[in-house]
């Protein structure tokens, strides 16, 4: 069975359209007639009683004289005045019959008697009507009259085929209606809609759908094309990052494979070359870019989870700088500000990798410098780690983005190699440790800070998802 | 002996080609900033350039094309090479000689390299 929700959009505003205009139009019809009819009857009620009136007058000498055989005379001329009318009686002041009439086709009389007054009641094809017959005030008689109403049964006939007739005309004018308006309504959805097929079919994000109107449907139309340009700036960034991403992995690969394919070659003639600590430093520094890759992934999904515990902070700092001198060989990294002293409540490895991260970005980004300098600074509530550098400096409208998620500067015209995740990884951690993660920059080199707090552990969350 | 100028912005892959191609007969000399490219083929006037395309700043095509606008520089072959293999698709758009894909193997670029020097 065809169910409303699959009829489609279109015909479903021409069946609405014609379902209302037939409704509306039946029930005005209806209306109609049964005002006609009432006043079909209740003019037929009058001419009746008028005329059971005149009856009435004319048979009270009848009556008084004792005379039904005038009195049926009388009631016989209605075969040509009123035809309609099948039964005619007359009743003394007693309620006896005086004198009658039936129409020479009709069936036997079946008219009701009633007690007082005048009166009248309607069957479904019969009208019974009664008057009083009145002499010096004084009842003497009635007259009862059975009439056929055979014109109503025409009239009614004849009013519903008439109503049917329009009712059709009507429905066909509001089809044709329906379907000249609903084109406008449903071509701008079809249009949408046509749009969306396109992009599922070939994946291909295409331009604006054009709308000038203001209603629900410009509204729908409106958020699609926002929704389209999103996805297309999402879409720009993704292609970015995969050319990046590939860029970045595929150069170390290439030194490993070519230092390796050398030291295959000549490694007994040549023991000095150090093809294998060459292919050895790329091969971390691919293990450095698969790592972030996971990381920021799981950053993504909700998996990276902390394992906290208190560590010595002063123990770390010393660990980290002297591993970054270890692979530095163009800077002296220096760290100052004396011993913190404090313990501190977090995930040890994440905190160093956050710092190794902001040394080597700090190294990178200060070419032909000498010093990296790794300060602290305490407060009443937390510990305030700085890695100052040198170098290039940030510009003022990328300190924000810089923390974004594949974000690379746009207005450095050196190459510096990376995914440009490092950041983004270093403000997830710092900031599931309820610190913050922020950059100076003064034209002359960066600084980088990030927060620790140092006395309300209980406020941190064991395992943050 | 031949002489190949080398450009690429990574210095480990610099100088791994470096090696390359000296311990192959050539005379080698590499930069790792493409603004020298153009001094350098004035003074060391190289027989072949192998020309990195993601140069940190500039488009490694655009380089090209410009060398072959020069008079001095036109019939100097250029061989491109870069770690997106696209890239193979525009050597006749910038007049490039030929394309190596990163990672290379040795020996092809060796054939290449030496293809391009008859």
């Amino acid at each position: 069975m065809l169910k409303f929700n699959d009829i489609s959009l279109r015909n479903k505003l021409i069946l609405m359209q014609v379902f209302t205009s037939v409704v509306v139009f039946g029930i005005v019809f209806g209306v109609f007639i049964i005002t006609d009819v009432n006043s079909y009857k209740q003019r037929k009620v009058d001419s009746m009683i008028s005329l059971a009136q005149v009856l009435g007058t004319n048979s009270i000498s009848p009556i008084q004289f004792q005379d039904p055989e005038a009195a049926r005379k009388m009631l016989e001329e209605l075969q040509t005045v009123a035809p309609e009318i099948i039964h005619a009686e007359i009743t003394n002041k007693e309620g006896q019959l005086f004198a009658s009439y039936s129409k020479t086709d009709a069936d036997t009389f079946s008219m009701p008697r009633t007690s007082h007054g005048k009166s009248y009641s309607f069957t479904n094809d019969q009208l019974f009507v009664s008057n009083p017959i009145i002499s010096s005030n004084e009842e003497i008689g009635k007259v009862y009259l059975e009439v056929q109403l055979t014109e109503l049964q025409q009239i009614k006939q004849y009013k519903y085929e008439l109503a049917f007739i329009l009712l059709l005309v009507a429905l066909v004018f509001s089809l044709l209606i329906a379907i000249s308006v609903q084109g406008y309504l449903s071509t701008r959805l079809l249009k949408l809609v046509n749009a969306v097929r396109k992009i599922r079919k070939t994946g291909e994000i295409t331009k604006a759908v054009e709308d000038k109107g203001k209603d629900e449907i410009a509204t729908l139309i409106q958020a699609f094309n926002k929704m389209m340009e999103e996805l297309q700036e999402n879409q720009k960034k993704k292609d970015e990052f995969i050319g990046i991403a590939s860029h970045e992995l595929k150069t170390p690969l290439t030194s490993i494979k070519g230092y390796v394919e050398m030291l295959d070659m000549l490694e007994k003639e040549n023991p000095k070359k150090q093809f294998v600590q060459k292919a050895l430093a790329n091969i971390s520094k691919l293990e450095r870019l698969v790592k972030d890759l996971l990381d920021v992934s799981k950053i993504q999904s909700g998996q990276l989870q902390l394992e906290m515990k208190e560590f010595n902070i002063d123990e770390l700092l010393d660990e980290t700088v002297n591993a970054s001198q270890m692979v530095s060989e163009t800077h002296r990294i220096e760290r100052q500000g004396g011993p913190v002293n404090e313990m501190i409540y977090g995930d040890r490895q994440r905190i160093e990798q956050v710092l190794l991260n902001l040394l080597s970005n700090a190294i990178k980004y200060s070419p032909g410098e000498k010093t990296v300098i790794l300060d602290t600074q305490k407060t009443e509530n937390e510990l305030i780690i700085k890695i100052i550098d040198y170098g290039i400096g940030v510009a003022p409208e990328e300190r924000t983005n810089i923390f974004e998620r594949f974000y690379r500067s746009k207005t450095l015209a050196v190459h510096i190699s990376g995914f440009g995740l490092g950041l983004y990884i270093c403000r997830d951690i710092i900031n599931r440790h309820n610190g913050k993660i922020w950059v100076e920059s003064t034209g002359k080199g960066s600084v980088f800070n990030f927060s620790l707090p140092l006395k309300h552990f209980s406020s941190i969350q064991q395992t943050e998802v | 002996m031949n002489k190949i100028l080398v450009v690429d912005d990574d210095v480990d892959i610099l100088s791994l080609v470096e090696t390359i191609l000296s311990m192959n007969n050539f005379d080698v000399e590499a930069i790792s900033r493409w603004e020298d490219i153009y001094t350098k083929m004035d003074q060391f006037k190289p027989n072949l350039v192998l020309l990195d395309v993601m140069l940190g700043g500039a488009d490694g095509r655009d380089i090209c094309k410009n060398l072959h606008l020069d008079t001095k520089t036109k019939n100097i072959p250029v061989v491109l090479f870069s770690a997106n293999p696209e890239m193979g698709k525009y050597i006749k758009d910038c007049m490039a000689q030929d394309f190596v894909a990163k990672p290379f193997d040795i020996s092809s670029l060796l054939k290449t390299v030496k293809a391009h020097l008859n």
